[in-house]
């Protein structure tokens, strides 16, 4: 989690020490596959955040409207505003 | 180095992933040290260096431009090893460092002869992760002036991808191309 919060808002703070943290729990192999996965959401969450289109499911499972959807799940995810950390 | 000590080079041995390398080598992008790291995740590294490459050198966009927007996004992105790396299929196509810079600085300035759609999508590429908030609708709507829907998927798409592997380099210290 560390890893894919740093990533995102500071990078200089991912070095030698935080690797050698991380090869406490991962192997080399699941370290590379996360970094990829970050790195990949990382990319695509904002870009899809620019279209505008919100999950296609409600909570319950129903299948949505992107209108209902967007009346459910709000203009943007919890974990970009600002005011309401997601942790 | 790297914070992930990259495979060596005969270590890798699958004939996909050494035909995908062989053909980035082919295009200078990106260089073996981005594969050799993530070759140590197998199934990963097949279908990222597929994307990376279809990405940046196919589709229906100019390969000149992308390159453009892919160095602006690792300049912004911090990532000086890709940001290093340069296409051999643009430089064929006549694209200069001077080019390359002017892009990357100075694409708004009228000078500088960029069309409105390639300033639209270097906008793009610009505002993507430095204020998402500005790629509204009226940007889209803009954007349609210019680029089909398929065409600006296809930006949006090689803008997200090539920003999260430059971002995945830098927190691994890739400092510059081997």
């Amino acid at each position: 989690m560390r890893f894919s919060e740093l990533m995102a808002t500071d990078p200089e703070a991912i070095d030698a020490a935080f690797f050698d943290e991380l090869r406490k729990y991962y192997s080399e192999e699941e370290i590379v596959e996360l970094g990829v996965f970050i790195g990949f959401n990382l990319g695509y969450h904002t870009f899809f955040g620019t279209l505008k289109f919100y999950p296609l499911f409600s909570p319950d499972g129903r299948l949505l409207t992107q209108a209902e959807s967007e009346k459910i799940y709000g203009p943007a995810p919890g974990s970009l505003k600002a005011s309401e950390p997601s942790r | 180095m790297t914070y992930v000590t990259p495979l060596p080079r005969e270590a890798i041995t699958d004939p996909e992933l050494c035909d995908l390398i062989a053909q980035s080598e082919t295009l200078g992008v990106p260089d073996e040290l981005f594969p050799r790291i993530i070759a140590r995740a197998p199934e990963q590294a097949k279908p990222f260096m597929r994307a990376l490459l279809m990405s940046h050198a196919q589709g229906n966009v100019d390969h000149k431009l992308k390159e453009i927007m892919r160095i602006l996004l690792a300049r912004f992105a911090g990532d000086k090893y890709f940001a290093s790396l340069r296409s051999r299929k643009a430089r064929e196509m006549g694209l200069t460092e001077t080019r390359i810079d002017e892009g990357c600085f100075a694409y708004e300035d009228d000078d500088k002869g960029f069309s409105e759609a390639e300033k639209c999508a270097l906008r793009y590429a610009d505002l993507m992760f430095l204020d998402a908030d500005q790629v509204n609708k009226a940007f889209y709507d803009e954007m349609k002036k210019h680029w089909s829907e398929a065409q600006i998927m296809e930006l949006g798409a090689f803008i997200a991808f090539h920003y999260g592997m430059q971002m995945f380099m830098r927190s691994l210290g890739a400092k510059a191309a081997t």
